[in-house]
């Protein structure tokens, strides 16, 4: 009996655990779509105001941005001077497979922001404005969504799993 | 001058084409002056008035062996040049170039697009022209003397020269002999106030000169020249103001502004002889007694040849072909 009973608060916390994880993935990717539209506003200020070369604006921005984006920026600045690549949008979506696989991010973000490397420095500061704030809206975009994901999935994959880990001890039992 | 200069622009060609300029024979690297992209024509390189034709084996003389420039290229080279940002570069499109470290120069042409009658941006580029920019410490030695006037002032000078004469050249080593002083003449080290606008004569990356300019000289680069020289003259307290390339009406008057403030101007403009200057409509202000001493270059000699000098009066005081070199001494003397 007792072992019966200690294979199930194992159960239990494992499909709990899971529950609580899945929930954390809703719930941080609020903070870094948010974190990700900060990055971007400094990166604008630096090409419109400051006409500062692609990678020293990645550089700066990725030591004034949170861990994800501190990370992809990095990156980013650094293969652009690796003299590897020939284009913006190789070395960006280089960093974005090696950065963002495993954050909360989901894959329509990601792909929006693939295409955002697309035009990154291909174009004078007027075009490059306008990109921004057609970025930025498409952006908000996602983060009403990934807010109301939060708002619909986080309890509630936080109780599935506690509740699938009694399901499956009551049944077991 | 060594295979450094070419190899400061290798960064800034696409990875194909710079194996091909690696495979160049030293001697022809030490000489290259020009490397040419054309869009789909072969890929061509100067120097010494002569033309190579590069092929997968470096050089090429057989036609069909020529490596033909693609549009591809032509991208990955503007990329590289612009660091993968146009929008900082906005500017120097605007005027046909772009400045990279090390003070060479890429001229750029293509479809331009055009916005109230005044250049917006080019578009389509299409042609490329990579120009070395060489530092040849040195260069100055034979006119130095020509410009001191005693151990303490020097003269108001004008170098008139064609293009690709070498007169950034000279310029830039006149400066820098002047700037840290010169024992033969007893002349002491003058602070020197340099507008940099085309940014070639200092040739600075991020304020900071990659040529040696001397050691009491002020660099505002990258600033229009009507512009720098009145504000150096405000916040810097220059003894001699050094520019490159005058031309427009802004400028006369600038340097002008300059002179009677007491300032000592040296300056350059491009022509083949003092005739060419007197012609200029924007410089009308200048009159040619402004300027004690005009030196013109040619190529007679090869780059960098000192044709002829004159003094105000517009005495002929030097000529390469009347070799009255002599002259120098008197002239210090006086």
């Amino acid at each position: 009996m007792l072992l019966k009973l200690i294979g199930g608060i194992f159960i239990i916390t494992a499909c709990g655990l899971f529950g609580i994880a899945a929930s954390n993935k809703y719930r941080g990717r609020p903070r870094e779509l948010r974190n990700l539209r900060s990055s971007l506003q400094m990166l604008e200020t630096e090409i419109i105001y400051g006409a500062t070369p692609l990678p020293n604006a990645f550089n700066n921005i990725a030591d004034k941005s949170c861990k994800v984006w501190y990370d992809f920026f990095k990156l980013a600045s650094i293969n652009l001077n690796s003299g590897i690549y020939y284009s913006v949008k190789e070395a960006w979506d280089s960093a974005i497979e090696e950065k963002l696989k495993n954050t909360n991010l989901n894959k329509p973000d990601i792909e929006l922001l693939g295409q955002f490397g697309n035009i990154l420095g291909n174009s004078d500061c007027e075009d490059q404005l306008k990109h921004f704030k057609l970025f930025y809206k498409q952006l908000e975009q996602q983060e009403d969504a990934a807010v109301e994901d939060k708002k619909k999935n986080e309890k509630l994959y936080r109780s599935l799993g506690f509740l699938l880990g009694l399901a499956v001890f009551i049944i077991l039992v | 001058m060594n295979a450094g200069y070419i190899n400061d622009l290798l960064k800034y060609v696409p990875s194909n084409l710079r194996g091909m300029l690696e495979k160049l024979p030293d001697n022809i690297k030490t000489h290259v002056e020009e490397i040419r992209l054309r869009i789909g024509r072969p890929f061509m390189i100067g120097g010494c008035g002569k033309e190579y034709f590069l092929g997968r084996n470096g050089l090429e003389s057989v036609s069909s062996q020529m490596y033909i420039v693609t549009e591809e290229d032509i991208k990955s080279a503007v990329q590289l040049i612009s660091n993968f940002s146009l929008y900082s570069v906005e500017d120097e499109i605007r005027n046909g170039y772009i400045t990279v470290n090390g003070g060479h120069r890429i001229g750029l042409s293509g479809r331009v697009v055009i916005d109230n009658n005044k250049v917006r941006t080019i578009k389509d580029i299409s042609f490329l022209n990579y120009r070395i920019a060489k530092q040849i410490i040195g260069a100055a030695n034979k006119i130095a003397g020509y410009i001191i006037r005693s151990p303490d002032t020097v003269y108001n000078t004008l170098i008139i020269s064609p293009p690709q004469c070498g007169k950034t050249t000279l310029l830039r080593d006149l400066i820098r002999q002047l700037s840290n002083g010169l024992k033969e003449y007893n002349f002491q080290g003058k602070k020197i106030g340099l507008i940099d606008e085309r940014n070639e004569i200092a040739a600075c990356s991020f304020g900071r000169p990659r040529n040696d300019v001397g050691i009491r000289t002020d660099v505002m680069d990258s600033c229009p020249k009507a512009e720098g020289i009145i504000m150096m003259i405000r916040s810097m307290s220059p003894e001699i103001i050094a520019t490159d390339e005058i031309g427009r009406r802004e400028d006369a008057e600038a340097i002008l502004d300059a002179i009677n403030a007491g300032v000592k101007v040296i300056t350059t403009i491009h022509g083949n002889d003092l005739e060419d200057f007197l012609r200029k409509n924007s410089l009308e202000k200048l009159s040619k007694d402004l300027f004690e001493r005009i030196i013109i270059l040619s190529r007679k000699k090869g780059v960098g040849t000192i044709d002829k000098i004159y003094d105000k009066e517009a005495n002929l005081i030097f000529s390469i072909d009347d070799k009255i070199n002599n002259l120098q001494n008197k002239q210090i003397s006086s």
